[in-house]
């Protein structure tokens, strides 16, 4: 061994030292309860029936390390087998019944991004993580498939809508819809200038980061939030739209703990925003939707922000529309698996994840699965071609009952 | 990353029956398939770790691993859930750890002769949830309903919340197919019946085949009992001011005599201090209260809603002061999310840690309750101030006789353990305070469990005093079954099934 590997090996057994110590006290949190719940309602359990990936494991890890027992190098291969739903901290009954009492909630989540991130500073790398994170840097906008990527055409989804950039408000548009489902962004777009809501672009939008962030790559994410903080405050921007759940994630948890008090922006999500003009009257349907339909509550916004009213709520006024709903509790053991850089290192486990969302839907006898996440439509919707079953963002019906056009 | 002491040949073999998705040698694996919930020796870990883990689908697997095993003198310890509180799937001697959370498919749904026929991976939350629609349940309902798994509470031998009124997990098994230590396939019910409730032809095998904590084989196939959906869930929380009280009301409920009686509950006034003082979730009660008992009713509505007058009636004559609504139902219905609250204890000086918990579930008789209750937390007391790593949660006693709730309970005192200090001296403390509570249980004419098992340190040394001539039974029974010790070997002192035997092996 070179005298740099052992330097190397030493950092690696330091910084695995820090970790351990660090989380160690919510650790043993879940280790010393031990129900696994969670398990029930992991996305990720639910398919693969293997307990490295259960939620427990991710915890129990980490009492591993601490007594010396694992490394990042025997575990970071099994981290990856999480889409970071959140389904596992509501079910915790740590979370249900004493979380509060004790500030000890259960943080699953987060224990998944510091372990990716201890592997990424290991040099622990997962290769289709890396590669997407180097591409995502080197074009400012991930990799998403299927469509050239570059800074060049990240706007080009707005062609002839004549929409302004800058403004006190902004549309932030995220890259799967801005490079590839630009018809749902162009939906956005129109829906809100239908509802009379002013609103400009970025001068140059790079990604929001938390899908780097989500895979470990701490300074990569830091990139491109100080870049897009930095365009927002030279347009003079105060209000952010974002129709990505990721991004609401990105701009309402990662970004403030970046800028801290300095960050100033209101961060507001577009079904959030469009059922308030439904329900002020700006926005009415008028054409109705004759379709038999049931919602995906998006992870991130159910799971992780409590947002699923408003889309319940939108989706209760379009007229036509037969709603066969499933509760938002029932719905946290559901998800796309598209989430958290699954899709990216186990593409086999998202469409296995998707495939069990569709089998839900189709156990209502439905034409019609509405999303309201960008991301869980392409898996959605290749599942739901098996079974008939049509895979609609909620923007998109919400243009079509408003009866706005969505030219391409 | 092959990091396990298995040879080529032996892992080449099990990816033969598996293929290599199914046979995990990583270390997290084996990590992850041996620690159980309540007092694990954390400074052990490495010493209870498996060899090797398979993941399973079917019968005909499970067999080969079995004959394997067999052929090659290597242990095997299946595993359901791992939520079990005896160590039962917790190896000790390492080789292969058998997973059955991939056998988690309902094979059938008879709702004619009124059966569910499920793989033993199936947890009964999930299967409740398919049934639901068919106006069935299953009725088995541990605080653990919606995590353990229906193969390890036939390994257990269960206990259900609501047994009194439907019964506990070994009254709910009609038949069960079994793959014995030597990798024969066995069928056992009643009789040779697949779906019969009782018959007398030959021995009654089936018992023998639930409760051995993985020591007699591996269920891999359970044909489950089915019962209507029960249109009303009554429950009533009664307070008391004095546990004697609560006590002698106790014994009035579950006298009562009704079919409908699902359990009764005494809660202690340690429990209730410490629900007082660290349950995020308690709702309030005045200060005078010192010992609260919880009743519930399941069935018709025609039986339960005349029923549950009487209940009141008893309940109140008897000295208790009915709760209100909120607390019966609420209560009543969080009752699983509940059983998870120890996570934090207390020192002495007030400072919360984070804790594990021991839950005692001892057998005993309703006219020793009072005195045993003294005694235990008398040595709780003792442990806690010599120690300063032990918390007193207080006490239940439930209900235990399935229809038939009125003579025993399951008694339970819950202790936290500051687990993060295990270490060898802390745990043989821990050691201690356990054998002096099993101690008193056997005083008084107890058994050491009425649903976890016994086998793990701290119980199983009284394992062969508890049951006497029954021990060598035991052993003869485990050696006819097993010839070669491979199924879960160390556990229930079997090993001395063999002993003189080691220089013929």
């Amino acid at each position: 061994m070179t005298l740099d590997a052992d330097n190397d090996a030493e950092n690696t057994a330091e910084l695995s030292r820090e970790f351990a110590e660090q989380w160690r006290d919510p650790a043993y949190g879940c280790f010393s309860s031990g129900h696994k719940f969670c398990r029930n309602v992991c996305p990720v359990m639910g398919v693969t029936q293997n307990e490295n990936h259960s939620p427990t494991a991710f915890h129990a890890n980490v009492v591993a390390m601490g007594q010396g027992d694992l490394t990042v190098e025997d575990v970071a291969a099994d981290y990856v087998h999480c889409t970071q739903c959140g389904a596992c901290e509501l079910r915790c009954p740590n979370t249900l019944m004493a979380g509060d009492f004790y500030r000890a909630r259960t943080r699953t989540v987060d224990v998944v991004k510091a372990m990716r991130a201890l592997a990424v500073q290991s040099g622990v790398e997962q290769p289709r993580w890396k590669r997407w994170v180097e591409a995502t840097v080197d074009r400012r906008n991930e990799p998403v498939l299927d469509v050239p990527v570059s800074q060049d055409n990240v706007g080009r989804w707005a062609d002839g809508l004549g929409l302004p950039v800058g403004g006190e408000t902004l549309l932030f548009v995220d890259c799967e819809a801005a490079f590839y489902r630009t018809a749902l962004p162009r939906a956005v777009a129109l829906v809100l200038q239908a509802g009379g809501v002013e609103f400009g672009l970025m001068r140059e939008q790079w990604c929001c980061g938390g899908p780097a962030l989500e895979m470990g790559y701490v300074e990569q994410s830091r990139e491109f939030a100080e870049h897009n903080v930095a365009d927002w405050r030279a347009v003079g921007a105060r209000r952010i739209i974002t129709l990505d759940p990721h991004d609401y994630i990105s701009f309402t948890e990662d970004y403030p703990r970046y800028f801290g008090d300095e960050y100033e922006f209101e961060i507001v999500h577009i079904t959030e925003l469009v059922a308030e003009l439904v329900r002020e009257g700006k926005l009415t349907f008028t054409v109705p939707v004759e379709r038999v339909a049931t919602y995906h509550d998006p992870c991130r916004l159910n799971k992780r922000k409590g947002i699923h009213q408003s889309p319940r709520e939108i989706l209760r006024a379009i007229p036509g529309l037969d709603f066969r709903d499933v509760d938002h509790v029932t719905q946290w053991a559901y998800c796309s698996g598209a989430g958290g850089g699954l899709a990216i290192e186990k593409p086999e486990l998202t469409a296995a994840i998707s495939a069990q969302r569709l089998d839900r839907a189709a156990q209502l006898e439905v034409d019609l699965l509405v999303s309201a996440c960008v991301w869980s439509e392409r898996p959605l919707a290749a599942a739901g071609e098996e079974r008939n079953i049509e895979v609609r963002d909620l923007m998109e019906l919400v243009a079509e009952s408003a009866g706005i056009e969505v030219t391409t | 990353m092959t990091t396990t002491a298995i040879s080529d040949a032996l892992y080449d073999e099990l990816v033969g029956i598996l293929g290599p998705d199914g046979v995990l040698v990583d270390k997290p694996a084996r990590w992850n398939r041996t620690r159980t919930p309540a007092p694990f020796p954390v400074h052990r870990w490495r010493e209870l770790v498996p060899d090797v883990v398979v993941l399973p689908r079917t019968t005909d697997q499970v067999a080969e691993i079995v004959r394997l095993a067999n052929r090659t003198r290597t242990p095997v310890v299946p595993r359901a859930a791992g939520t079990g509180l005896t160590d039962g799937a917790t190896p000790m001697r390492g080789g292969i750890l058998l997973d059955v959370k991939r056998m988690n498919q309902i094979r059938e749904i008879d709702l004619v002769d009124r059966t569910v026929t499920v793989q033993p991976g199936i947890n009964m939350l999930k299967l409740n949830e398919v049934l639901q629609p068919h106006g069935v349940m299953f009725p088995d309902d541990p605080a653990s309903y919606p995590c353990s798994m229906v193969g390890g509470r036939i390994g257990t031998s269960g206990w259900s919340l609501i047994g009194a009124r439907y019964g506990h997990t070994r009254d709910l098994v009609c038949s069960m197919e079994v793959v014995l230590p030597t990798g024969d396939v066995i069928r056992v019910g009643e009789g040779g019946g697949r779906k019969l409730r009782k018959a007398s032809t030959g021995y009654t095998l089936k018992p023998l085949f639930i409760g051995h904590e993985g020591t007699l084989g591996v269920v891999t196939e359970a044909t489950l009992e089915l019962v209507p959906r029960p249109q009303v869930e009554f429950a009533a929380f009664f307070g008391y001011h004095d546990y004697q009280t609560a006590w002698t009301s106790t014994g009035a409920l579950a006298k009562s005599g009704f079919a409908t009686l699902a359990g009764v509950v005494l809660f202690d006034e340690w429990k209730l201090a410490y629900l007082r003082r660290d349950d995020e979730a308690y709702i309030e009660q005045p200060d005078w209260l010192k010992s609260v008992v919880a009743v519930a009713m399941y069935g018709n509505e025609a039986e339960v809603v005349p029923a549950a007058r009487e209940i009141m009636r008893i309940g109140r004559e008897s000295g208790g002061t009915y709760l209100g609504d909120e607390v019966s139902q609420g209560d009543w219905a969080a009752r699983h999310d509940r059983y998870a609250i120890p996570l934090h204890g207390r020192l002495r000086s007030g400072e919360v840690v984070p804790m594990s918990w021991h839950c005692e579930d001892a057998a005993l008789n309703y006219s020793v309750l009072p005195q045993v209750r003294e005694e235990w937390h008398a040595i709780a007391d003792r442990y806690i101030r010599e120690y300063g790593i032990f918390d007193d949660w207080g006490m239940f006693a439930y209900t235990n006789g399935a229809y038939k709730p009125w003579g025993d309970y399951l008694v339970e005192i819950d202790i936290g353990i500051w687990e993060q200090k295990l270490d060898d001296t802390n745990w043989e403390a821990w050691l201690a305070c356990k054998r002096e509570i099993t101690e008193v249980t056997l005083k008084h004419g107890g058994s050491i469990s009425a649903c976890h098992g016994a086998s793990r340190e701290g119980d199983v040394e009284f394992v062969p005093t508890e049951l006497g001539g029954g021990f060598e039974v035991m052993k003869k029974v485990k050696r006819a079954l097993d010839p070669n010790n491979v199924m879960n070997p160390g556990k229930y002192l079997l090993d001395r099934a063999y002993q003189g035997d080691q220089e013929e092996d």
